[in-house]
């Protein structure tokens, strides 16, 4: 399968009272039109407000729920978001143009303790990637009366329509540059290079319920046995987030998009390995179902004959035992892994890293110590609201400091120990 | 708290769902529980059903209370 990625960049985003175009780099936004392409027909949102968050602004934007790049496809079958957006077709050939330097952030209280913080200056903005792009944020207020779960998939759905729209606004433009992605069919591949070892990228998502989940193809992952995709159907929006869970280790829906293990693997490809295919997996809440998703991504890893794998896990606390699990199972088959995880350490980084442990698990790479302390400055403007900024997990009473200052975990911040490597933490 | 308390004296039964949690960790008897949002219980059952099936889980947490072990145990 062969996706060709065009990137456009976009340079500046404005609001604009006429017609919503990209010129020159430039997105301008019209806020009804916006609107509009974002609400669709649904109910269970009052209205959506946008505005715009520049990197290096004195800005903070919580709650932050999702993180999207508009996306369209311009050649080959199917539509970004299918079973979501888009018809469900396979995705994942042809070609597709990516807007780069931007994202659609999607924010409002739906949980309250379980959203997450974009600061785009400050100590924050140096452990959020999304300090870094040009943010259209979209605040979503629900009817009054609707439940957690109906409001979660509500922000979701919006958050998609809006990002195919923008997306959209791309289709007769021509790329800045572009990249090729191809994998191959199991012989195919083994006739190409056939002394190159077999890799694979296992990825766990996190799909506990209660609105922790992931969705591929719109198929809820926790009603999903593991199985097999072509890594280009990620770059497509085959995986969207549907989480509602610690910032700092889900994985939103942009980083599905660019997941960095994936594009690592393609710059490896045909060099020093053969990527032969992405093996998804859940993370359920019964220990029945984690045993059997171990089982099969183990069963999956022996069929592919492959030599070795890359295996992310998504989340904290009890997925620990699902990437051991996964760990002990493939290695078990011969089969070399490689675990990516992060750390719920203590705030002085003494305790014990992982809920569980074995020693197949004997190569491991971290995103970071979730419970570090950071102090992130008061900043001039708040996109969303500071309602709930004590009860974000990895904040507490003591969050909110007389100078306006905020002494928090680096749980709060969206994507700080990102476990794809989506991050900005590292070691010397 | 499984650890401290066995090591006050006082024999512990660890009721959890990750069973292979509870055995990294070291407690020495595990009686599996439901799920994670709802070890005790399942709010799928009837209340009827439900209550047989909370007393069944304490009961046998009892039980395994009382039971001498050599080894780690998972009381299933």
């Amino acid at each position: 399968m062969k996706l060709e990625l065009g990137n456009i960049y976009i340079k500046d985003i404005q609001f604009t009272e006429g017609e919503a175009k990209i010129d020159d780099h430039i997105l301008y936004v019209n806020k009804e039109a916006a609107a509009a392409a974002a609400l669709g027909e649904e109910e269970h949102l009052a209205s959506v407000s946008f505005d715009i968050a520049k990197p290096g602004e004195s800005v903070r934007i919580t709650p932050v729920k999702d993180v999207i790049e508009p996306r369209v496809k311009v050649e080959g079958r199917g539509g970004i978001f299918p079973g979501v957006i888009a018809k469900v077709d396979t995705v994942g050939s042809g070609k597709t143009y990516c807007l780069k330097g931007m994202a659609v952030v999607t924010a409002g209280k739906i949980v309250g303790f379980q959203e997450g913080v974009i600061d785009m200056s400050g100590e924050g903005a140096k452990y959020t990637p999304f300090s870094q792009t040009l943010n259209l944020v979209m605040v979503c207020t629900p009817v009054e009366g609707l439940k957690q779960h109906e409001y979660e998939a509500a922000v979701r759905f919006a958050g998609f329509r809006l990002a195919t729209y923008i997306g959209e606004l791309a289709r007769d433009l021509t790329p800045d540059d572009t990249k090729v992605y191809e994998t191959y069919g199991i012989m195919e591949g083994k006739e190409k290079f056939p002394n190159l070892p077999r890799v694979a990228y296992v990825q766990m998502l996190q799909s506990q319920g209660l609105l922790h989940d992931t969705y591929v193809y719109g198929v809820d992952a926790k009603k999903t046995l593991s199985t097999i995709m072509n890594p280009t159907e990620t770059m497509d929006g085959a995986i969207v987030s549907g989480n509602c869970v610690s910032a700092c280790d889900k994985n939103p829906t942009y980083v599905h998009e660019n997941n960095p293990v994936i594009a690592d693997l393609f710059e490896e490809h045909g060099k020093t390995i053969n990527f032969v295919c992405q093996i998804l997996t859940n993370e359920n809440v019964y220990l029945a179902d984690k045993m059997r998703s171990s089982d099969w991504t183990a069963k999956l890893c022996r069929l592919l004959d492959l030599d070795g794998i890359i295996l992310s896990q998504e989340g904290f606390g009890n997925p620990d035992t699902d990437l051991i699990m996964n760990c002990k199972k493939i290695e078990a088959e011969g089969v070399k892994t490689v675990i990516i995880t992060d750390e719920y350490a203590g705030r002085d980084g003494k305790s014990q890293s992982l809920a569980d442990a074995d020693v197949a698990a004997d190569a491991v790479v971290t995103g970071g110590n979730a419970n570090q302390v950071v102090i992130l400055p008061k900043l001039d403007k708040v996109i969303g609201t500071m309602d709930y900024i004590t009860k974000i997990a990895g904040a507490s009473e003591e969050t909110l400091r007389a100078d306006g200052t905020l002494e928090v975990e680096l749980q709060v911040l969206t994507g700080a120990t990102n476990e794809t490597g989506f991050n900005k933490l590292s070691a010397r | 708290m499984v650890k401290e308390i066995e090591r006050a004296g006082i024999p512990v039964v660890h009721v959890c769902t990750v069973t292979p949690i509870s055995m990294t960790v070291g407690a020495n008897r595990i009686v599996p529980a439901i799920a994670i949002p709802h070890p005790l219980g399942n709010p799928a059952l009837e209340p009827a059903e439900e209550k047989a099936l909370r007393r069944h889980i304490v009961e046998k947490a009892l039980e395994a209370l009382t039971t001498e072990v050599e080894d780690q145990t998972i009381f299933e």
